[in-house]
């Protein structure tokens, strides 16, 4: 495994969790009434 | 809503789009010699810088439209398109330490690109404050305009300062008058990359734009 792969592999992670957190919301905010 | 609906499955489209633009990057696309797999992080960086400095232009753009028309469309269209510009900032912010620290040392320096992007990031935040601590809407809309145009006047200075100053961010790769330096299949993976980025701002601000509307129609959201 490359030296430097944990970063990467951190940033992919954040960015998901941050796209898919805020599309979430979204749809939270969304569904009320 | 129409609107709305259209906007959901727009952001679904993106998402799963997003889930291939992963699998691109990740297996299907050449290891950069220099850098190591680190590199990757450009192919999320840069789509999301782009999207961020763009949603602030139109920020500015629909802001100075509605201090002509007075329309309260343009008013949301701006809301919708800072809070979907907060989240691809915070992106920016948060993936380019995490690239930085491997390959400058150091998880943050004060360089201008460095430091204009955490002030565009922080007009977001402003702006979004503006807009709830206002409630009444034509002042809320009057104020965050002109607080969305000086946004927009700050993104060519983010956007040129690897020019203009001596930074330790690289100049644009692709962004730039010039072809750009990047190999062709990491370039393909990066147009396909900003095409996904694309579709979940539109998404995004869709959704955001419609929950605006319904809010001030006072019509059940779902």
């Amino acid at each position: 495994m490359p030296e430097n792969a944990p970063y990467m592999v951190a940033a992919y992670i954040i960015t998901a969790a941050i796209l898919l957190a805020y599309a979430v919301l979204l749809y939270r905010r969304t569904l009320k009434p | 809503m129409r609107l709305l609906k259209t906007g959901r499955w727009i952001t679904v489209v993106g998402l799963a789009l997003l889930a291939g633009v992963y699998v691109r990057a990740l297996a299907f696309t050449p290891v950069e010699r220099l850098q190591g797999v680190a590199q990757k992080i450009f192919y999320l960086h840069v789509p999301a810088a782009v999207w961020a400095e763009t949603g602030m232009v139109l920020v500015g753009v629909a802001s100075v439209f509605y201090l002509f028309l007075r329309d309260p469309r343009l008013d949301h269209f701006a809301a919708a398109s800072a809070e979907v510009g907060l989240i691809f900032g915070t992106i920016v912010l948060t993936t380019g330490p995490i690239w930085g620290k491997p390959i400058w040392g150091t998880w943050w320096t004060w360089d201008a690109r460095l430091t204009l992007t955490l002030l565009l990031f922080l007009m977001y935040v402003g702006y979004l404050l503006l807009r709830g601590a206002v409630t009444d809407p034509g002042l809320r809309a009057r104020y965050s305009a002109v607080l969305g145009i000086s946004g927009m006047c700050l993104v060519p200075f983010v956007h040129l300062s690897v020019y203009m100053f001596r930074t330790l961010h690289p100049q644009p790769i692709v962004l730039k008058p010039s072809a750009p330096s990047l190999p062709g299949e990491m370039l393909v993976t990066f147009l396909f990359s900003f095409l996904v980025f694309t579709v979940l701002y539109v998404g995004f601000v869709t959704q955001r734009y419609a929950l605006a509307l319904l809010r001030e129609q006072g019509e059940p959201h779902a």
